[in-house]
């Protein structure tokens, strides 16, 4: 009989009618991410060696860096992110083998202008060998790192 | 009375067009007398790209070819790597790769379907199979951090094992994914208005189809049973038991119709390659720096759109020499202004949307 399908696919809507509701009002409402989800960057600056890694295995050369030597050992100066040439493919943070780089579950990492899109980890001048104490520097750059600050630190 | 066809251009910004594709179309009344399919809006030189990337960077832009089913697409590519490289994959390892390759195939034909409705003017049809594809999204993201470019395979295997939350919602996803097909079935393919507008619609004979190498569910919908998973089988592909679906008068309606039946398919190999799944490594041993021996591989799968194949030449360095990927879109598009001659403007509609074209894959 024709509209015997018709019928069938009203039937369909109607009883979905009275279903589950499928969504969430977003920016009142948040979906958890699950673990591996692709988002802001994190980096702990005490486990980064500065070995540039990251930077070579990035497909993009979205990861700039730059670091000096004091005593010895390799001081992370800067690093800075463009993410608006990042693909998210997580290479990057796969290269890492001092866990340092990693994704967080930020998503919202919108911005109105390109250049905010930045994301500045780490930007701090290089301890003065030996008299300085190397806490002090470190401690402001990793709660920089934690907050996860974009470049101008200014949303909208 | 004198009369004189006219030219009416269609895309390359129409929500019909699937993306940035663009037809000239030559009409008389309302009639096709001739179609000029013009693609390359979405052109981004994946290829050239990938020259001046090494072998693992390119993978991240494998993905944004189909990127429906992306999982698919990284597979064609690291599968050429692997032939050039003669790597031995783990057996864990493929099955993980079916396993995900047959989810985003289901995404992308959700989408086919979900489509191919709103084209033809079933719009709620569209909710319903986005509705369901993000539960196949969910269970990707879980995998491999992602929600559509995955990035997730590897040359020698894939990034990550498959986490502990997958296996749970991936049971429940194919205890419910039959109902959702018939709810496909029930909204779409059973209504009679539908079936007027795509029944004996821009049929493809088999031998033209043949011809014009079109692949994938285009062509199996005039019968011809042509399935690399079954025809050569690559990966695991021969431990399953499953059926390919086959069209009989390939037109509009064969096309979308074996869609459906290829995703309750996948369905059945993602549930066999469960429970065949054995423990072990993820990945080969392949150096830190990948560098093939000089030489050439060709890989094919068959991807959501059909054959998709990936020709690696190496010169030996770290990065390839060459890389040229078939893409099925671009190649089933070849037969489209043919296909299109002598049927009205709507019908333009349904036979593209028919062919299921994604625009990243057709431009590349
Ligand atoms: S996610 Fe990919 S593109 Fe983005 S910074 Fe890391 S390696 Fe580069
Ligand atoms: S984040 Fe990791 S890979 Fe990058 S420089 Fe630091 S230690 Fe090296």
């Amino acid at each position: 009989m024709f509209g015997q399908g018709l019928l069938k696919g009203l039937e369909i809507t109607w009883g979905r009618m009275l279903g589950k509701k499928q969504t969430v009002k977003y920016p009142f409402e948040k979906i958890e991410m699950f673990p591996r989800f692709h988002g802001r960057f994190q980096l702990d600056v005490d486990k980064c060696i500065a070995c540039g890694l990251c930077a070579n295995a990035c497909p993009n050369k979205v990861i700039q860096m730059e670091k000096q030597k004091v005593d010895n050992k390799q001081y992370l100066t800067k690093y800075v992110m463009r993410i608006e040439y990042c693909l998210f493919c997580g290479l990057c943070v796969e290269s890492c083998n001092k866990d340092a780089l990693k994704f967080s579950s930020v998503i919202d990492m919108n911005q109105y202008r390109r250049e905010w899109v930045r994301l500045t980890l780490v930007d701090r001048p290089a301890p003065e060998s030996k008299k300085t104490p190397e806490e002090a520097p470190a401690e402001t750059a990793k709660e920089q790192a934690a907050a996860g600050k974009a470049a101008p630190g200014k949303e909208g | 009375m004198k009369t004189q066809t006219y030219y009416l251009n269609l895309g390359p910004q129409h929500p019909s067009t699937h993306g940035v594709f663009r037809i000239i179309l030559e009409l008389d009344g309302e009639t096709v007398v001739k179609a000029t399919p013009v693609p390359g809006y979405l052109h981004r030189g994946i290829e050239k790209l990938a020259e001046a990337r090494t072998y693992t960077q390119v993978i991240p832009y494998t993905d944004r070819m189909d990127y429906l089913a992306a999982m698919l697409m990284n597979w064609g590519y690291v599968k050429a790597v692997e032939d050039l490289m003669g790597v031995e994959v783990p057996e864990r390892a493929e099955y993980i790769r079916v396993i995900v390759g047959e989810l985003s195939r289901i995404a992308s034909h959700m989408i086919a379907t979900g489509a191919y409705g709103a084209d033809i003017g079933a719009l709620t049809a569209f909710t319903y199979t986005f509705r369901d594809r993000e539960y196949v999204l969910d269970l990707l993201e879980m995998v491999s951090g992602s929600r559509m470019t995955f990035s997730y395979f590897r040359v020698g295997g894939v990034a990550e094992d498959l986490p502990e939350e997958f296996y749970p919602a991936v049971k429940k996803f194919l205890a419910e994914l039959p109902g959702m097909c018939d709810e496909y079935d029930g909204l779409i393919t059973g209504n009679e208005i539908f079936q007027a507008r795509t029944k004996h619609v821009g049929i493809i004979p088999p031998e033209v189809g043949i011809n014009y190498s079109l692949s994938g569910p285009t062509l199996r919908g005039s019968g011809v049973n042509y399935d690399l998973r079954k025809v050569r089988p690559y990966s695991v592909y021969d431990r399953f038991d499953f059926d390919v679906p086959l069209g009989k008068n390939g037109d509009c309606f064969d096309r979308f119709r074996i869609r459906i039946e290829e995703m309750r398919q996948s369905g059945r190999i993602i549930q066999q390659a469960l429970e065949q799944m054995p423990d072990g490594p993820i990945q080969a041993k392949v150096p830190k720096v990948i560098k093939p021996p000089v030489g050439d591989a060709y890989a094919e799968i068959e991807s959501s759109k059909g054959v998709y194949g990936c020709y690696v030449v190496s010169d030996g360095s770290p990065k390839p020499y060459r890389v040229h990927f078939r893409r099925p879109s671009f190649i089933n598009l070849g037969y489209l202004g043919k296909l299109c001659e002598g049927w009205k403007i709507a019908d333009v509609v349904a036979i593209l949307g028919s062919i299921d074209i994604v625009l990243g894959e057709v431009d590349c």
